[in-house]
């Protein structure tokens, strides 16, 4: 079986008629920038997940909605007019794209936060003591309920995001790679870019500040944590206002980056988050980013590598989810699960 | 008195939020029209506007829900301390609700199309919700309604309590909510052979003459509910008796429905297998798949197990729709014409039809019953509370829990032929996560690996959105905050599992009384 | 001649960096009592799912009766005649009491699904003897009356009860307990070792646990084994484990056997 994957990755590699190395350079610069999104999802289940040991399946709507709240600000601000000398028909969006985006971006990453501290505090801080099967089903009525009241709320439709002209979707810098030129989109670096800061950032949190040791004591040993008066209850609302809030940029970002989006955007994200986060070992933050941008490349590169549809990529996802959790269900980083013994 | 007012004002700030969602989801409208129904209080033609009175009366309701919610546990307080409490809830909810009517209304008056962003706010929607009035005049109405009622709800609130009538009757709604003594005496009554004998007869000729009698629709909506009480019954095994938490359940009823499907439908194989067979067939063919999933994720807990049956759900939609496998399963277009069920070479009516379908539910409790009060089933639930310890108190766990799937998915397979047939029709989107989510909640809400709970809850679950066809928008919003609110209130479902009783031998009870005679 | 119900050779279980079982050798001679005892820590409960079968020892080799159970699967180590009782009571809470016991004897019985499906003869034949067993177990262990009481209710001693009637359902040549007494008071804990002795002597069940009641230990064993740090470092009677030094020197402490020394000398001169 890997004998015959690879031999087809060699033909579509290599062989002729194939994909040049533009097209290659330009999978690859699309499998990072989604890959860093991908990160931020997961990074945020695998919070959730170290500290409660449950899958949040409403991480998903979490992220959508963080979409939603960026694509309002924006529409707002692309209404506010701010006419100059040179353009009457100027908007405060494009006269002041910097702070415009810093404050879609607070808004965005805020609301999920929000939500994901509401999510916590109504449907799950209830079940702490319930048996795992309990919280999960829980999780995916939340899932459904924001999914729905997103649609009844927003409607149906897709919409699309106003970007700032200054980062309008598809304008970027050509980068001449074997003899063609390769777009990397403004949106592309810009998120991707934002990402790594983020991911730092969150690093930083986790590694350096108090809050980031408390999470670390409230993952290994809830009690001991709470012994030692570390207030758990605060500590676990903190990480998902965090997860959420990670969410949420990264919901602004598909919005700027992808433009299209709906009540739905956050569904398939967000199960392929999860799966990268699983990839990389659940509850490990930095197996999750590297889950992460590992799941966008094999999901850009990994179709034309082996010579299959596109449409198939989603089952790329899935079908790696499935082998990883059956053949390494630590992930790539993680450490071996102990079943629990007597 | 401190908790007095901060009941209320926690109490107004939900209720006002809760208003204003409601509101931008357009659910006061359908509310109100729903009470017009309800009362027989219509449009009013010449004019074109809705009566007023309906939102009106909603308002009232809100108002009362409100201020009895604002006391919730404060028992027996002074009369001026519960009103209080009450105005203080109304006042908050109202005042939210009037900066959100006063809002709305402002801006749909000048012109802005709110609609845009908020479908559920188009001008006319708005207009009554404004009571065909100014914004400003129909705010404060609703700030008096919420107020007042708020109020009013308190002080009834502070009636009963005073009198001891409302603890007594929330207490025991609670405790029937929470605890439904009344299912578990029931069982008791169905020991006895002999009742059960006469129900059972009782039963089977209401269920012979109903399909008779209620008509082409009401077969159409009970044969789904049949349908779905199979796929109950299935899932149930898996994830019911032993504790296997599987997602992508509907994997193995569009493998049975498409099997039914492309052996019987002229395009695209042309195979126009006999339908028995084909149903036979059907269930082989997701007994397969149940084989071909269960065995690698035999190792999997509970919430891996549940992601990784769900990508497996998500991949058999996929590949069924995907142009690879289109030569195969016809792709996106579906299988149409799939046969329809007969008796040497006479077509089914749908009272015939639902006659089967009755038969083959009965035929699949049956079973689920016998497998629940055996070593099998036993083996099960001791898998499902403790793996480790069932598998060294002997208990062959790998066995058991693929012999689980592999049945449920049996079952599933069943229930796909059935439902193929039926629609004449077998498509990918009929096949969607949402399936298998909807299986799911029929299984816990109606209560896990309980029976009665899973018929119980394929009515509630799928009749009840029949009948209550003018919220069906809402549906799903409903089923995601009925799982939530299912889970923390009444985890065992509603109507619980119980265990069997079982009675001493007789020959025990000789030699007790022997030993007694002795003493 | 006894035979050994457990030979246990060389058992070596690592953690990580952690040797929690060290080169142990054990042997249970048949219908004995023996007990493995050790302060906190020393590897007793590592040895006791080693030899059950939930660990897979690094070395060594497990015999039953002359038979290697190192790397079966727990379900057929049950299947051959090993049961055992859990520190931390395991039991299937949502069941009733009955049922538990009717689960314990699972692996005696033979109905598969497809007789449970249709009641054939066969089935309600062994479905009524196995529930006559069951109750028999129930009044064994006195828990008669509580037979639909579901396992969760029970109080903590008879949970403890049941546990035990749970694995002798199974009809087991060896029964293992993991501290059957922890949490009982002096009454409950006397009638429970007449309990364990009446398995040895009545029922002929050979008998493996751990205990941290030294009194219940030295009452009712017919051989100890003394573990510390993962090593063994006694083994042997009653009477010889009391005044063994390194074994006191592992409860209490180095200069501890001393100490006791000092005070035999004292309590000979008094009296």
């Amino acid at each position: 079986m890997v004998i015959y994957l690879g031999w087809r990755v060699y033909q579509t590699a290599f062989g002729e008629g194939t994909y040049g190395p533009d097209t290659w350079m330009r999978f690859l610069i699309t499998g990072l920038v989604v890959g860093g999104m991908y990160a931020l999802i997961a990074i945020g289940y695998t919070l959730v997940y170290g500290i409660l040991f449950m899958i949040n399946f409403a991480h998903g709507e979490v992220m959508m909605l963080g979409t939603f709240a960026g694509y309002f600000v924006l529409e707002v601000f692309s209404a506010i007019p701010a006419p100059t000398a040179a353009d009457p028909n100027m908007t405060f969006l494009n006269a002041q794209p910097v702070i415009a985006l810093i404050l879609t971006f607070i808004a965005g990453a805020g609301v999920s936060a929000l939500i994901g501290y509401l999510l916590e505090k109504i449907a799950y801080r209830p079940l702490r003591g319930a048996p795992r099967l309990v919280p999960l089903i829980s999780a995916i009525g939340a899932s459904i309920f924001l999914q729905n009241a997103a649609q009844l709320l927003f409607g149906p439709q897709r919409r699309q995001y106003q970007n700032p002209d200054l980062l309008w979707r598809g304008t970027g810098w050509m980068i001449p790679v074997g003899g063609k030129e390769v777009m990397l989109t403004y949106t592309g670096l810009f998120s991707f870019v934002l990402s790594i800061l983020l991911m730092v950032g969150l690093v930083i949190l986790v590694k350096k500040t108090k809050l980031g040791k408390s999470m670390r004591a409230v993952a290994e040993n809830k009690q001991a944590a709470a012994l030692m008066g570390i207030d758990v209850d605060s500590v676990i609302s903190k990480t998902f206002i965090i997860s959420g809030f990670l969410a949420g940029s990264a919901g602004v970002m598909w919005g700027i980056h992808n433009g299209l989006f709906n009540h739905y955007v956050g569904f398939l994200p967000g199960i392929k988050a999860f799966t990268a986060a699983v990839l990389g070992g659940i509850g490990n933050i930095p197996g999750a980013m590297m889950g992460g941008m590992l799941l966008g490349l094999f999901e850009s590169l990994g179709p034309a590598l082996l010579g299959l549809d596109f449409q198939l990529k989603d089952v790329i996802a899935f079908t790696i989810l499935i082998l990883v959790l059956i053949f390494r269900p630590s992930g790539l980083l993680g450490e071996a699960l102990s079943e629990e013994k007597v | 008195m401190k908790t007095t007012l901060k009941k209320g004002l926690s109490s107004g700030v939900v209720f006002g939020i809760v208003f204003i969602f409601l509101l931008l989801i357009g659910f006061i409208n359908v509310g109100s029209t729903m009470i017009g129904d309800l009362l027989g209080n219509t449009e009013n033609v010449t004019s074109g506007h809705l009566p007023v009175n309906n939102l009106l009366l909603m308002l009232a309701l809100m108002g009362l829900l409100n201020g009895i919610s604002a006391r919730r546990g404060l028992g027996e307080d002074k009369w001026w301390k519960a009103l209080l409490g009450g105005l203080l809830a109304g006042l908050i909810s109202g005042i939210l609700a009037w900066l959100a009517i006063w809002l709305t209304g402002t801006l749909s008056m000048q012109g802005t199309a709110l609609q845009d962003y908020l479908p559920s706010m188009d001008p006319e929607e708005l207009n009554f919700l404004r009571f065909y009035s100014t914004p400003i005049a129909a705010a404060n109405t609703y700030l008096i309604y919420f107020a007042a009622f708020s109020v009013a709800g308190a002080a009834l609130s502070w009636l009963f309590s005073i009198r001891g009538w409302f603890t007594k009757c929330w207490q025991s709604c609670k405790s029937g909510v929470v605890n439904w003594k009344g299912t578990r005496n029931i069982s008791g009554v169905f020991e006895n052979r002999w009742v059960m004998l006469v129900v059972f007869l009782v039963v089977a000729v209401i269920l012979y003459f109903l399909p008779i009698l209620w008509g082409s629709y009401w077969n159409y909506i009970m044969g789904t509910v049949a349908i779905y009480i199979i796929l109950g019954l299935g899932l149930n095994i898996v994830v019911g008796y032993s504790g296997q938490l599987v997602l992508g359940y509907v994997a193995f009823f569009a493998t049975g429905a498409y099997t039914f499907a492309l052996l019987t439908a002229p395009t695209p194989h042309g195979i126009g297998l006999n339908l028995w067979l084909a149903v036979g067939a059907s269930m082989v063919v997701s007994t397969l798949t149940g084989l071909l999933l269960g065995l690698p994720i035999l190792n999997l807990r509970g919430d891996y197990l549940a992601i990784v049956t769900l990508g497996f759900g998500e991949i058999t939609r996929i590949l069924i729709r995907s142009d690879l496998l289109t030569a195969l399963t016809n792709g996106p277009k579906g299988v149409t014409d799939v046969g329809q069920p007969n008796w040497f070479g006479e077509v089914f009516s749908d009272v015939n039809y639902m006659h089967l379908l009755l038969l083959l539910v009965l035929i699949a409790l049956f079973i689920a019953k016998r497998l629940k009060d055996s070593r099998t089933g036993r083996a099960w639930v001791a898998i499902r509370e403790d793996q480790t310890v069932a598998q060294a108190t002997g208990i062959n766990t790998y066995r058991y829990k693929i012999l689980a799937l592999l049945l449920g998915a049996a079952f599933a397979g069943l229930a796909g032929a059935l439902f193929a047939s039926r629609n004449q029709f077998a498509g990918p989107e009929d096949f969607t996560l949402m399936v298998s989510i909807n299986v799911l909640c029929i299984v816990i809400v109606g209560g896990m690996g309980s029976l009665p709970g899973i018929v119980l809850g394929a009515f509630v679950l799928k009749g009840l959105p029949e009948l209550l066809r003018e919220l069906e928008d809402y549906r799903l919003l409903v089923f995601g905050a009925l799982l939530v609110v299912m889970m923390i209130v009444r985890p065992e479902g509603l109507w619980p599992a119980a265990r069997v009783k079982f009675k001493k031998p007789s020959e025990k009870q000789m030699k007790d009384l022997a030993t007694e005679v002795e003493k | 001649m006894t035979r050994a119900v457990i030979e246990a050779n060389h058992i070596t279980k690592c953690f990580g960096g952690l040797t929690a079982v060290d080169q142990v050798d054990l042997v249970v001679p048949e219908h004995s009592i023996s007990s493995i005892i050790g302060p906190n820590g020393a590897g007793k409960t590592t040895l006791f799912n080693c030899v059950s079968g939930f660990y897979v020892s690094e070395e060594g080799e497990i015999l039953f009766f002359g038979k290697p159970i190192n790397s079966l699967p727990t379900h057929k180590i049950c299947q051959m005649g090993i049961s055992r009782t859990y520190q931390n009571i395991r039991l299937f809470g949502e069941m009733t009491v009955v049922e538990n016991i009717l689960v314990g004897e699972h692996v005696r019985l033979k109905a598969n699904w497809m007789e449970a499906i249709v009641h054939d003869p066969r089935y309600r034949h062994e479905e009524s003897e196995s529930l006559e067993r069951a109750f028999e177990l129930l009044e064994y262990v006195g828990l008669s009356g509580l037979e639909n009481t579901p396992a969760r209710n029970l109080p903590y001693g008879a949970q403890r009860r049941l546990e035990i009637a749970r694995a002798l359902a199974s009809q087991p040549a060896l029964l293992m307990l993991d501290e059957p007494t922890a949490g009982m008071n002096p009454q409950e804990t006397d009638e429970m070792v007449a309990f364990i002795r009446d398995l040895r002597d009545s029922r002929r069940i050979t008998i493996l646990l751990i205990e941290h009641d030294m009194r219940v230990v030295m009452d009712i064993s017919d051989q100890i084994t003394v573990l510390d740090y993962g090593l063994k470092i006694a083994e042997g009677q009653p009477a010889e484990i009391q005044s063994n030094q390194r074994v006191i020197e592992a409860y209490l402490g180095p200069g501890a056997a001393a100490l006791s020394e000092k005070f035999k000398q004292k309590k000979a001169q008094h009296a």
